[in-house]
C-alpha cells in the first residue's frame, strides 16, 4: 500500500497498538474487519503525506501467457511500488486482492466498493501492468 | 479454449476471481468460474494472479511483524445471518418438502373432516363400479325405484330402497353380491349416464351395534370416480359415474323444495 517497507512497519505496530489498547480496555468494534480497515486508513493518510505518483495515462495490453515469467523477474519492491503508485481505490483493490487474504465479500466490504467497480479496477490493473511488464521484460520469442 | 460467453454478471465476476479456490465462497461467483476454467484466457489470468500473489507471498517481513500476522487471527468467520442459512439450496429444498408434506397432510386431514361413516366402502365401491360391465348384472328393463321390492322379495334385503331423486331413471341391469367384509350389496345399472347405483349396509357401531348416522347427501371420490351417498333406514345408498361431482349435483337439486 505504501511502497515503503520501513512505512509499513511503523503502520502496521500502530494498528497493533491501537488494538490492544481497545482490547485491554473491552472496546473492540464488532466489526470483523476493523483491524484492515484500520491499518488501511493509516496507510492512505501516510501515502497522503508522502511523495505522490504522477497522474498519467498507462496503457493496457491483453494477460499474455508468458506473464508468469515476466513477473518472476521481478523483485517483490518493485511490485510494490508499482502498486503504491496506482491511484485510490485502485491501489487498496489490487493489494487486498492479492494479499490472498479475504474472499469477495469481504473484499467489497472492506474497500467500499460495488462488485463491477471493483472487478473493473482489478482487471485494469492487471492489464496496465502487463503493459508494464511488456515495456520492462520485453518477451523474446524462443 | 475459448473463453464461453458469459453474461455481463459472469463477466464481471470472472474478472475479480479469486486465484486461490478456497476464497472463492460466493455461488455465483463459483458459478461463472466453473464456466470459464477451461478457457485460456481465464487460465492465463490465474496464473499471472498467482504469480503476483507468489511475489508478494516472497516479500520478506521483520519476525515481529510476522509473528503477529497470521491469517487464522485476524480475520474472524463470518456470522451466518438469517438470510444467507434462509438461501441456502439446502435449507431451501426442506422448507419445499416440508412446505409439500403440510399440504398433502392437509389435504388429507380436510378429505377425512369431511368424511362420513360408511365412506370407505363408498369408495370401495366406487372401485368396483369402475370395474363393472353391463355383462356382469342381470338384464332388468324398468324403473329403478321398483328395485326395492326386488330386492326385498327375492333377496330379503329390507330398505334397499331408491331414493326418490334417482327413482325414475331406466334401469339395464341390477345384481346382489357380498362385499370383502361380507355385507350384502345391492347393484344397478341405469342408462342414463352411465349411472351406477349401490346399496349396502350403513356403518354400525362395533361397539352398540347403532347405526352411525349422517344428514343428507355426502359426496365422495376415488379415481376418477364421484359418488353421492345418502343414508336411510341403516342403508347406505349411492349414486356413481365416471366424472365431477358437477355432474351428480342436478339430480340431488331436483329433488329439493
Amino acid at each position: 500500500m505504501t511502497g515503503d517497507a520501513l512505512k509499513g512497519q511503523e503502520i502496521f505496530q500502530a494498528t497493533m497498538h491501537e488494538a490492544a489498547l481497545r482490547a485491554a480496555q473491552g472496546e473492540l468494534p464488532k466489526d470483523r474487519l476493523w483491524l484492515f480497515r484500520d491499518a488501511r486508513g493509516r496507510c492512505l493518510e501516510a501515502s497522503e503525506s508522502g511523495i505522490q505518483a504522477e497522474e498519467v495515462e498507462i496503457e493496457e495490453h491483453e494477460i499474455a501467457a508468458w506473464a508468469p515469467q515476466q513477473i518472476g523477474q521481478l523483485e517483490p519492491g518493485q511490485l510494490a511500488i508499482w502498486i503504491a503508485g496506482a491511484p485510490e481505490p485502485q491501489r487498496s483493490a489490487l493489494a487486498l486482492f492479492y494479499l490472498d487474504h479475504f474472499n469477495h465479500e469481504d473484499l467489497l466490504e472492506l474497500i467500499e466498493l460495488k462488485p463491477a467497480e471493483f472487478s473493473k479496477y482489478i482487471a485494469n490493473g492487471r492489464q496496465e501492468f502487463q503493459s508494464w511488464l511488456n515495456a520492462s521484460f520485453p518477451h523474446e520469442p524462443v | 479454449m475459448k473463453m464461453p460467453s458469459l453474461s455481463r454478471r459472469q463477466r464481471m465476476l470472472v474478472l475479480c476471481a479469486p486465484f486461490n479456490e478456497q476464497r472463492i465462497t460466493d455461488r455465483a461467483m463459483r458459478a461463472a468460474v466453473f464456466r470459464v476454467k477451461k478457457a485460456d484466457g481465464f487460465a492465463h489470468q490465474q496464473s499471472f494472479d498467482r504469480a503476483v500473489a507468489d511475489l508478494i507471498e516472497s516479500t520478506p517481513m521483520p519476525p515481529e511483524v510476522a509473528e503477529w500476522f497470521t491469517k487464522e487471527t485476524t480475520v474472524a468467520p463470518p456470522k451466518r445471518t438469517w438470510k444467507t442459512i434462509a438461501t441456502n439450496p439446502a435449507i431451501v429444498a426442506i422448507g419445499i418438502a416440508v412446505a409439500v408434506i403440510a399440504t398433502v397432510f392437509a389435504f388429507r386431514l380436510m378429505e377425512r373432516m369431511s368424511d362420513f361413516p360408511g365412506a370407505d366402502t363408498a369408495r370401495k365401491l366406487l372401485t368396483t363400479a369402475s370395474s363393472a360391465r353391463p355383462i356382469m348384472l342381470d338384464p332388468i328393463k324398468t324403473d329403478a325405484g321398483a328395485l326395492g321390492d326386488l330386492f326385498f322379495m327375492k333377496h330379503r334385503l329390507n330398505h334397499y330402497d331408491v331414493p326418490p331423486e334417482f327413482a325414475d331413471l331406466k334401469t339395464l341391469g341390477c345384481r346382489v353380491f357380498d362385499d370383502e367384509e361380507g355385507h350384502r350389496v345391492a347393484q344397478i345399472w341405469v342408462i342414463e349416464k352411465r349411472l351406477q347405483f349401490f346399496l349396502f349396509p350403513a356403518e354400525r357401531n362395533p361397539k352398540s351395534g347403532e347405526v352411525r348416522e349422517f344428514s343428507d347427501w355426502r359426496y365422495v371420490e376415488q379415481e376418477g370416480w364421484t359418488g353421492v351417498v345418502k343414508q336411510k333406514n341403516g342403508v347406505c345408498f349411492m349414486a356413481a359415474l365416471r366424472g365431477r361431482e358437477r355432474e351428480l349435483t342436478p339430480y340431488i337439486a331436483k329433488a329439493k323444495p
